[in-house]
């Protein structure tokens, strides 16, 4: 792994100590235009690799056990090119600082799973290599999730491959709603009902946490309430978190905590891994969770084997919340030296069988149609719930590298947690995210 | 920071010794350099010293005056990912500082946050340090072996880890002391959460600051304490003084530079707090009222890349420790020489 | 004969005090590593079920073989680079008179006060320039930075606390300087440095802010970045986290039980002579 980077690493030294900002800036300079300007992405049918080495980060726990799946993935690069992996796995705690570390320091592999929400920071920052014309060389521009299109496109370029797509919904323990005599509701006021039945007959279990560090689970209720995060005009964004359908979102979704008590002050702080933490001990009745979430759980608790099932999130009057559509791309990096091998890795992993398997195993969607129909086909009860949610109701954030400045700042989690805590109402709070949403969009 | 309370004492310690015996002459046997060396006699060269501090100096000016001169420069430029990769930036004038004080943000949360936060602390370690350095002096040879590992073994455990414990003893479900104290019927443990509100969650952090800080504190004035000649308190104790007197009047007064030394060091570390505020629940970020300026600025520059921001906090709170480190000296040099 | 009970019993009241306070937080900590139901919920002073299973987990899955290994590394090269840096720069400053002689201890003194999270961003940059991101060293290279100054600050006292006699006699024998430094001075600094090295060695065990800013690889990881990752998305494993927080206490605790004796001597050393 100490390979990688070649660019940062070796291209800098002359600057010497002490030269000033000048020099470093010059630098850098330098070893982004090489890399840079120097080749040109092209797709080839066949590349030799031969003798190289690509490294390659991937999220941790994305595949709760991967190291088969990478294994196959070396054999069948290496069969195909002749080229080694390094694979490296990125908790996701810490991937965003680590992809800013890296881009910053020169240091980024030469492929890695992006996460969708990034890919537009990272692309804007000039890191990442715009994949449009590959992809359409390649013959695989029709075939590509919509969504994750939207959301890896940039000025018009294509700057990540839709690899898997995952989606929220509710997360239920099939044998705690059995024994209260409670079925899956499909309306607001039916989840309410419904919390009220199994709070009532399980006192001690946090009928529906609301975590308050964790901002993906209001939106589906801001989204279903008919209201937006932020809306586009023209260049500009404004923020719209603050209007009366997205706050009547907001309320609903903060007074099931504090009007109705589904869930725990300790859950204020909560962010999605201590949510899963207490479903795995078994004290959580339902929960807003990601597809890929119930074999983590199973995995944690054996003991929860065949008691999961999973519900869209109703919208208000029935239907399905949109919720987001959430996932990873691959990226392939401007400072990487050998940018014809890495995509022709980024196909191998992001179609056909390596596809297969990777969604297959980690529990997400494939990023390309033709794999996703094969999905939906199969009739799983911890699946097609997710996979109804995804098209009937899959939603995309901003699609501006500024949201995700948006989300650095937390701004979303903090109007949350102030809810939460009871230091500022539904209006206050959601009035100082907007003004805080709209302070960043103006600075772009 | 995490480093900087298991490190500084060095200073502090010899430090501090040296403050009541150096300005009296004969005090400091060997001390004073005697006045041939000023330029250097025939067996050392004029430039020997400089080569024997070149290394030190060179790392010292290249990796934190330096440094620290970048900061400044920085705070002054609109800074972000992009201009860090492709090499552009653009100067904004004090747009960054007016930025940081306009806004109420520091006035009402972060400021207080680490002012009152470092007060408190630094009163508390010092008060706790003391008191446990007077016991272990009254202590017998096997007990105070046997404290002084038990205090040597929390200054041993990380702040990283230190923290972790903290958070897990108050989780707000299944936390250690609020299953305890819920069982005692003390609390609620169905309805308290204590890292939302920022006196509890400061509280819990100031648990933890003293308990990694106190033992510096305590070791460096029972090494005061074993240096005050016991003829002094006996001749006290013979005039009728009891503990608190001769304590009072007789340790505190040789002890002065001792105790200046770590209370100055403990505000020092506990205005630069960064680890134990970081990682507690809602310290990265989400919960707005528990920034202070250390994880402010970190917050900034690097989850929101706007490092020239980022910086312009971080140049506030230097100067601010550097009219510190001006009280420091004056303290501890008003009339002699370094 | 009851003031001495009496106090006798206080003394003993603030001994389990003290003892308490130290040890509780540590005593949780050991229980919950040593838990093989750490996960579960259930906390308590002794663990459910003893179990070594987290630290297996921990060395082996966790990758803390490597993280232990080097975290070592850095610690050992920071204590053995600035207690020779310091060792030198402390003899000239309190053996030599020179021009700038205050403005030098001046900059050592004020340098330390500098918070460190401010200088994340341009060391940052800067080790980037110099291709040290990623590497130990360029770690190292920060921590003996940061760990200078103190080292400095304490050789001085000892230094100077050395009777300059000594020296001119070692003179008179006809020994040149470096000799005398080496067969005088640094046999009579050698319980400063048994100080500075412990305090150098925990500024580069614990650290924590830079490790994971400059580290980007997790083959070099060390032990504080490390315990990062068993903090997930998919949830904390508590057991992990504790197991891997003992791993990363024990040398330490290890290192002061042993120097602890040398160390106060060093610390009372130091206030007696300085």
């Amino acid at each position: 792994m100490r390979k990688f980077g070649s660019g940062g690493l070796t291209r800098t030294r002359r600057g010497a100590l002490g030269l000033g900002l000048a020099s470093m800036v010059l630098a850098t300079a330098a070893c982004g235009g090489d890399s840079g300007g120097g080749e040109e992405l092209q797709n080839a049918d066949e590349v030799s690799g031969e003798g190289k080495s690509l490294s390659v980060w991937i999220m941790e726990g994305t595949n709760p056990d991967a190291d088969p799946y990478v294994e196959d993935l070396k054999t069948a690069f290496k069969d195909e090119t002749g080229a080694d992996l390094d694979v490296q796995f990125v908790p996701w705690a810490d991937a965003h600082d680590k992809f800013v570390k890296s881009i910053a320091g020169g240091t980024t592999p030469d492929v890695a799973e992006v996460g969708t929400t990034w890919t537009p920071e990272f692309a804007d920052a000039g890191a990442l290599a715009d994949l449009t014309d590959v992809v359409d060389e390649a013959g695989l521009d029709g075939d590509l999730v919509p969504g994750l299109v939207d959301a890896g496109t940039v000025d018009g370029g294509l700057y990540g491959m839709p690899w898997y797509a995952g989606v929220r919904s509710v997360v239920y323990r099939t044998d705690v709603f059995e024994k209260a005599g409670v079925t899956p509701p499909t309306s607001w006021d039916e989840l309410v009902a419904a919390g009220e039945k199994l709070k009532a007959a399980n006192p001690d279990m946090i009928t529906f946490p609301v975590p308050g560090d964790s901002e993906y689970g209001v939106y589906p209720f801001v989204w279903g309430a008919g209201g937006e995060i932020a809306a586009q005009e023209g260049d500009t964004w404004a923020s719209e978190i603050d209007s009366p359908e997205a706050q009547e979102g907001i309320s609903f979704y903060t007074d099931l905590a504090k009007e109705h008590g589904f869930s725990t002050p300790a859950a204020t702080t909560w962010d999605e891994a201590d949510l899963s933490d207490a479903f795995s001990r078994g004290d959580v009745a339902m929960m807003i969770a990601g597809s890929w979430t119930p074999g983590a759980l199973v995995e944690a608790n054996p003991d929860l084997e065949g008691k999961i099932g999973a519900f869209p999130i109703p919208g208000p009057d029935g239907g399905v919340s949109p919720s987001f559509l959430g996932g990873s791309h691959l990226g392939v990096f401007e400072a990487s030296e050998n940018k014809d091998l890495a995509w022709a890795l980024v196909k191998l992993m992001a179609t056909g069988d390596m596809a297969d398997e990777w969604s297959q195993q980690s529990g997400f969607f494939p990023g390309t149609e033709s794999l996703l129909q094969k999905v939906q086909e199969e009739d799983d009860p911890v699946v097609s719930p997710f996979a109804t949610q995804m098209v009937d109701g899959g939603a995309s954030l901003p699609v501006t590298p500024l949201y995700g400045q948006v989300q650095g700042k937390k701004t979303v989690s903090a109007m949350l947690q102030s809810i939460l805590s009871g230091d500022a109402s539904v209006a206050d709070a959601s009035s100082q995210a907007a003004d805080e949403m709209d302070e960043i969009f103006n600075q772009g | 920071m995490t480093t900087s309370p298991d490190v500084q004492p060095g200073v502090a310690v010899t430090e501090s010794r040296q403050t009541p015996a150096a300005p009296s002459g004969p005090a400091a046997p060997g001390g004073r350099p005697s006045r041939r060396d000023r330029a250097g006699n025939g067996l050392t060269p004029g430039w020997l010293p400089w080569l024997l501090q070149a290394p030190a100096l060179v790392v010292l000016f290249g990796l934190l005056v330096y440094p620290l001169v970048r900061v400044a420069v920085l705070s002054f430029q609109d800074f972000g990912l992009r201009e860090l990769v492709t090499g552009e930036s653009s100067w904004v004038g004090l747009d960054n500082f007016t930025e940081v004080l306009t806004d109420p943000l520091l006035w009402k949360v972060a400021l207080p946050n680490t002012a009152v936060f470092a007060a408190v602390n630094v009163f508390l370690t010092v008060a706790v340090g003391t008191a446990v350095a007077l016991l272990l002096a009254k202590l017998g040879p096997w007990a105070r072996g046997i404290l002084t590992s038990a205090i040597m073994v929390a200054w041993a455990m990380p702040a990283v880890t230190g923290t972790y414990v903290w958070v897990y003893l108050f989780d707000a479900r299944d936390g250690f002391v609020m299953q305890t104290l819920g069982s005692l019927g003390l609390v609620d443990p169905e309805t308290t959460n204590w890292f939302t509100e920022r006196l509890p969650f400061f509280a819990i952090a100031t648990a933890n600051v003293v308990h990694h800080g106190f033992p510096f504190v305590a070791v460096t004035i029972l090494a005061g304490l074993m240096t005050v000649p016991k003829e002094m308190l006996e001749a006290a104790a013979l005039d009728g003084a009891g503990a608190w007197r001769r304590f009072r009047y007789v340790t505190m007064p040789l002890l002065k530079p001792v105790f200046a030394v770590v209370t100055i060091l403990s505000t020092i570390w506990d205005f630069k707090v960064f680890t134990q505020i970081y990682l507690m629940p809602g310290g990265s970020g989400t919960n707005r009222e528990v920034l202070n300026l250390g994880t402010w600025s970190y917050i900034t520059a690097i989850s929101q890349n706007r490092y020239g921001l980022g910086a312009a906090i971080a140049v506030l709170l230097t100067l601010l420790l550097l009219v510190i480190t001006a009280v420091y000296l004056r303290t501890l040099f008003k009339q002699e020489e370094l | 004969m009851t003031r001495t009970a009496s106090s006798r019993f206080w003394l003993a009241i603030g001994f389990l005090v003290v003892l308490g306070f130290s040890l509780g937080p540590v005593l949780i900590m050991l229980s919950t590593a040593f838990d093989g139901r750490a996960n579960d919920g259930s906390r308590g002073l002794l663990p459910t079920e003893w179990s070594l299973e987290n630290f297996a987990f921990v060395l082996d899955e966790g990758g803390f073989v490597t993280y232990l290994r080097n975290s070592l590394v850095v610690a050992l090269a920071t204590v053995v680079i600035s207690s020779a840096l310091a060792l030198l720069a402390s003899v000239a400053v309190s053996r030599f008179r020179f021009r700038f002689r205050t403005s030098v201890l001046i900059m050592v003194l004020v340098v330390q006060m500098v918070p460190l999270e401010a200088l994340v961003i341009p060391l940052f940059i800067q080790a980037k320039t110099l291709g040290m991101l990623n590497h130990l060293f360029g770690l190292v290279v920060v921590y003996v930075a940061f760990s200078l100054p103190f080292a400095i600050w304490t050789l001085r006292g000892f230094v100077s606390a050395i009777p300059r006699e000594l020296e001119e006699a070692a003179y008179v024998d006809g020994a040149s300087w470096p000799r005398m430094f080496w067969s005088i001075l640094f046999p009579l600094v050698a319980p400063g440095l048994v100080a500075t090295s412990v305090f150098s060695f925990i500024t580069a065990w614990n650290e924590f802010v830079f490790a994971i800013t400059f580290l980007n690889d997790q083959d070099s990881y060390t032990v504080a970045a490390g315990l990062r990752q068993f903090f997930t998305q998919y949830g904390t494993d508590w057991g992990a986290v504790m197991a891997g927080s003992t791993l990363i206490t024990l040398p330490v605790m290890i290192f002061f039980v042993i120097v602890q004796k040398r160390l106060s001597d060093g610390l009372v050393a130091g206030a007696v002579k300085g």
